[in-house]
């Protein structure tokens, strides 16, 4: 930390360039520290994921008995780790649960962005009364935690909402039970609620910004909101909506507390971090397939990131202010 | 602009002329078109799903499409019906009409307050939940229809209180025996004249008729009053029709009241349901999901266990009180340990450094690379002295958030400028970037591994303890202790490759590649072939010409002034100095995982990281750190990359070392965002839940806030504590969330 910027200050500015002598080299040697301090980082920060790569590979007995390091012979590798996993199980199939997992991310991300582009673009684009207010509002609820809102959430899946009439003695159904505990429905619904507020600041941002000449344009052309919407703004927002998907696959994909409450009882809903979770959970017993089991898990996340890291950087450097 | 000519091709011309892309001849209406894409999706997908044979595979399948299906479709279809209302006026009323009546009569029925088929399957349930709805809806929609055609006032009411008194007719009709109200007329007539009489008031304060918010307060006053006051269940099927029939006609005739809708007011009914269509259903949303559930969080959390009882803020109290979350009696002891003494050392080490480097800045201390190494450092120690010796919920949340806040901002920030400019710069911050993809989950399982202990007598298979006791082998200088000579080496032949490859002498990086290896192997060879003591004695004789070096280094740098090349070798040379101490044994013996048992044998002592308490918290720490550092690298590596060329040159060309540049002209450049990275680390921190959950499930001493609510609220059932603890959190996080919004509000 300290020494960020040592290369230059050892040479500074104006003074006569040290030649010879058996400490001057020494000292000249320090300048290779900033580099040699950096790949030492990347080298620690990717060690560990090196190691769980290589010791999904390896058999429940070398991974038992001797470290990651002492097996980097491929030809000694073995496939049985991934065979498992994938294989039915007492703990339940990771096939299973990538399906669920997709299940779950494909709902919540699409349909988050789509309310979201709406809200946005009414926010931006059309006029009616209290619509500043409104959007102040809606970006106020980024300030509440997802916590916040999970206990009565759980109590809507599992009983549905009933109003109690003042008068009567009868209580009213608002929202019938059905049956949505449990099923990974509980969980992308969820997920849709608790994107919103970011997803709308986000591309509020983006598409208030869109020069308004355009709009007027088209207005003077007669196309109507819809028109404008699906002709102008969707085209024309690609790169933010690139963004905030990633951002929300990647968010919904990682997701444990929320899959964990509304789905984490139920082996057939579960998605992959949980089931990776509960394989941690049980002591010893399953351990040898954690490393294969949390490679196949954060595959997919990785590929997306490396695949389109530009647009996902983007959606960071917008706000990560997500609940 | 091919989308700015699109619009134009729909209004012009048809499309023929245009790209392929605008290929509806009938561009009036995309809406249309987008249903019927829809449509066609729908069939192609019936038709591959004819293909798809795992029943997992399927339901996933069915169950995305149908959501996004169904959320599209929803969408769309509200805009085709609002589109109608300039177009087709009558239609537009009906199907409003129709709508409406549905959903009310839907309610009423889908409550089995009325008479129907009872359980009798999926299906028969449906239709006879539906049927009602269905006939309501049709008979009101025709209402709607017919209203649409009218112009005359009084036909118009007339029509409207028969159509909707005969609908309300027949649903007080088909109400079950136990809703059937017993009618005290003078209770009714007195709530509906009351309630119609603050309709009056209200519509005549919103400077709007007051004889229509009579009529609708009305019927709202006599569905009370009849329905509120009596006994329900002891009336007749008559006084069932009078109490639904009143007020559903009156409904009825206030529609009628309306005038008929001209030009005007149809475009005006479209203008103002556009808002509606595009905020409405994030509106519904965000209060399904997050208002109301918040306020019945809030709620929840002033009732008992069962939310029975009401206790006042008994939850929130017994948080503070109680000593598994919050245990202060080792406050005093924080002044006299280690962590402490440390921590202050380096804080009197930033002051003195800071006040030596001072120049021309005129501050109290001046910030450097020589001065905020050890401010950074002694903070977490200071840290450390506190939090190590005050336990509790409440307390691991607060060291969480100075530690993984401080940390990784700080590292993120090194990296992001020692990447600045460095070859291969974009490989080093993808691989550092990465741990972001990975969940929390994942990394609390990669990081197990990482923390493995296993039996002294066993071989350690985590590379920590692996490190920890090699090193502790290596400190006593007994056994094969090549690997940290092996370690330098392969670093200086890395550097060395690393260095020819900048310089581009590729030929020079080549033959350091090829030689390297070989060489490290010739030493590896020679080492195995000593004996113990003279290893040790090689040992010790290379550590301490390093530590030699290290210390002329800082003499030399101190007597340049230059405080920055100093506090390197200085800090580098303490550690060394401290192994050296213990390795030639002037005070102790060794440093590392061993220890003699009584035999007088070195054994290996691996450290349990995720068991033992406190310290076990810092581990834990170092998975979010490991993730998190990646994120502020990459925001604050940005925030340097637009700090203006201009102005860092016009500092070094008055003469500024490139330390001085960097701490007066980019660091306040950019303080704006670590401000921003900070809070973000911050909120997040306060949330943590899964890395707690994943590592050690709360035991050893780790209970974090986020974790103690979940367990609160779903394992232990005691909702109204956990309810407690997720108001805590949110109260803890708010003021941060709120000046970051602010921030943003601002900068757009």
């Amino acid at each position: 930390m300290s020494d960020t910027t040592l290369d230059q200050s050892t040479t500074p500015n104006g003074n006569p360039k040290r030649n010879g002598g058996v400490v001057s080299r020494f000292m000249d040697g320090f300048r290779a520290i900033p580099r040699v301090m950096l790949w030492f980082i990347v080298a620690v920060w990717a060690t560990p994921t090196i190691g769980l790569f290589i010791s999904g590979w390896r058999t429940r007995d070398d991974q038992r008995s001797s470290g990651w390091w002492t097996g980097l012979n491929p030809f000694n590798w073995t496939f049985d780790n991934y065979d498992t996993v994938f294989g039915a199980s007492a703990s339940g199939s990771l096939g299973d649960s990538l399906l669920n997992s997709f299940a779950i991310t494909i709902p919540a991300t699409i349909i988050p962005i789509a309310v979201a582009t709406f809200a946005a673009y009414g926010f931006a684009w059309i006029d009616f009364k209290g619509r500043k207010t409104m959007f102040i509002a809606t970006v106020a609820l980024l300030a509440i935690p997802l916590q916040v809102a999970l206990i009565p959430l759980l109590q809507l899946y599992v009983g549905g909402a009933h109003l109690s009439m003042p008068f009567i003695d009868k209580t009213i159904t608002i929202f019938p039970d059905l049956g949505l505990v449990n099923t990974t429905t509980a969980v992308w619904i969820a997920h849709c609620g608790f994107a919103l507020p970011f997803a709308i600041f986000l591309l509020h941002n983006y598409i208030s910004g869109l020069p308004k000449d355009l709009f007027e344009a088209a207005r003077i052309d007669g196309a109507d909101h819809f028109t404008i919407f699906w002709r102008l703004v969707l085209p024309l927002s690609v790169p933010v909506l690139a963004a905030f998907a990633i951002f929300q696959f990647l968010w919904t994909w990682n997701d444990f507390l929320i899959a964990n409450t509304f789905a984490g009882t139920n082996p057939e809903a579960r998605p992959t971090t949980i089931l990776i979770a509960n394989l941690a959970g049980d002591f010893g017993r399953n351990e040898h397939l954690l490393p294969a089991a949390g490679f196949v898990q954060a595959f997919f996340p990785i590929v997306v990131f490396f695949a389109l890291q530009r647009f996902f950087v983007r959606g960071l450097l917008a706000g990560s202010v997500k609940g | 602009m091919t989308t700015l000519e699109a619009t134009e091709a729909q209004t012009d011309e048809p499309a023929a002329r245009h790209d392929a892309t605008v290929d509806d001849p009938d561009a009036a209406s995309p809406a249309k078109k987008l249903a019927t894409r829809i449509m066609y999706g729908l069939v192609g997908l019936t038709l591959v799903y004819g293909f798809i044979f795992t029943p997992k595979v399927r339901s996933t399948v069915i169950l995305a499409v149908a959501a996004v299906g169904i959320t599209g479709g929803l969408w769309v279809g509200a805009n085709l019906l609002f589109d109608q209302a300039t177009k087709r006026w009558a239609a537009f009323n009906a199907a409003r009409f129709g709508l409406s009546a549905f959903a009310v009569t839907g309610i009423i029925s889908g409550n089995r307050l009325t008479n129907d088929g009872g359980d009798g399957g999926f299906f028969a349930n449906l239709i006879s939940w539906s049927w009602l709805p269905l006939a309501i809806g049709a008979l009101v929609a025709a209402v709607g229809f017919v209203l649409s055609g009218l112009t005359n006032n009084t036909q118009r009411i007339g029509l409207g209180a028969v159509g909707f008194g005969v609908a309300g007719a027949i649903i007080g009709a088909l109400l079950v025996p136990s809703v059937r109200p017993d009618i005290d007329i003078i209770a009714t007539l007195g709530w509906t004249l009351g309630v119609a009489a603050l309709g009056a008031a209200i519509s005549s304060v919103r400077k709007r008729p007051p004889a229509r918010g009579a009529m609708v307060a009305s019927a709202f006053g006599w569905t009370i009053g009849a329905f509120g006051v009596p006994h329900l269940g002891s009336g007749s099927i008559g006084w069932a029709i009078f109490a639904t029939a009143v007020p559903a006609a009156i409904i009825g005739a206030r529609i009628g009241l309306a005038p008929a809708a001209d030009r005007t007011a149809r475009n005006e009914v479209d203008k103002r349901s556009r808002p509606f269509i595009f905020i409405g259903p994030a509106i519904m949303f965000l209060m399904m999901m997050l208002v109301i559930p918040a306020i019945r969080t809030l709620y929840l959390s002033l009732f008992g266990r069962d939310s029975e009882d009401f206790v006042w803020f008994e939850n929130y109290v017994e948080t503070f009180t109680d000593s598994t979350s919050l245990d202060l009696s080792g406050f005093w002891d924080a002044f006299f340990n280690w962590p402490m003494r440390i921590g202050l050392v380096l804080v009197v080490i930033f002051v003195v450094v800071g006040k030596k480097m001072k120049t021309r800045t005129g501050k109290w201390v001046e910030l450097g690379s020589p001065s905020m190494g050890p401010l950074v450092l002694g903070i977490v120690f200071l840290a450390f002295a506190f939090f190590t010796t005050t336990r509790g919920t409440i307390i691991n949340n607060l060291w969480w958030v100075v530690v993984v806040t401080l940390v990784s901002t700080s590292l993120g920030l090194a990296v992001a400028v020692l990447a600045d400019g460095a070859q291969f710069e974009k490989a080093a911050k993808s691989l550092i970037f990465m741990p972001m993809a990975i969940s929390l989950v994942g990394a609390s399982v990669i990081w197990r591994f990482m923390y493995v202990a296993r039996d002294s007598s066993k071989e350690q298979t985590g590379v920590l303890n692996a490190l920890w006791v090699g090193l502790g082998r290596l400190s006593t200088g007994r056994g094969v202790a090549a690997t940290l000579l092996v370690f330098v080496l392969a670093l200086g032949a890395f550097a060395m490759v690393l260095n020819a490859i900048g310089k581009k002498k590729w030929t020079r990086a080549l033959a350091t590649i090829v030689i390297a290896p070989c060489a490290l192997w010739a030493v590896a060879w020679g080492w195995a072939q000593l004996d113990g003591s003279a290893q040790r004695i090689i040992m010790g004789a290379f550590i301490t010409a390093c530590f030699a070096g290290l210390a002329i280094a800082m003499y030399k740098a101190l007597g340049r002034q230059e405080y920055g090349s100093a506090v390197v070798p200085g800090g580098a040379g303490l550690l060394l100095g401290w192994f050296l101490i213990r390795y030639w044994g002037i005070i102790g013996s060794g440093v590392g995982g061993f220890e003699t048992n009584t035999a007088g044998n070195i054994v290996s002592s691996p450290i349990n990281f995720i068991q033992e308490s406190p310290y076990n918290n810092v581990f834990l720490m170092i998975v979010l750190i490991w993730i998190q550092t990646g994120f502020a690298m990459v925001i604050l590596s940005a925030a340097i990359q637009s700090v203006p060329d201009e102005i860092l040159e016009a500092a070094r060309v008055d003469g500024a070392t490139a330390s001085q540049v960097f701490w007066r002209v980019t660091l306040p450049q950019i303080a704006p965002t670590i401000g921003v990275v900070v809070t973000t680390i911050i909120v997040l921190v306060m949330k943590v839940y899964d890395v707690v959950k994943v590592m050690t499930n709360s035991n050893f001493g780790t209970q974090v806030l986020a974790n103690d609510m979940f367990n609160q609220a779903f394992n232990a059932r005691n909702t109204g504590r956990g309810a407690a603890l997720a108001m805590l959190i949110f109260i803890s996080v708010m003021p941060i969330m709120v000046g970051n919004i602010r921030r943003m509000q601002k900068e757009n």
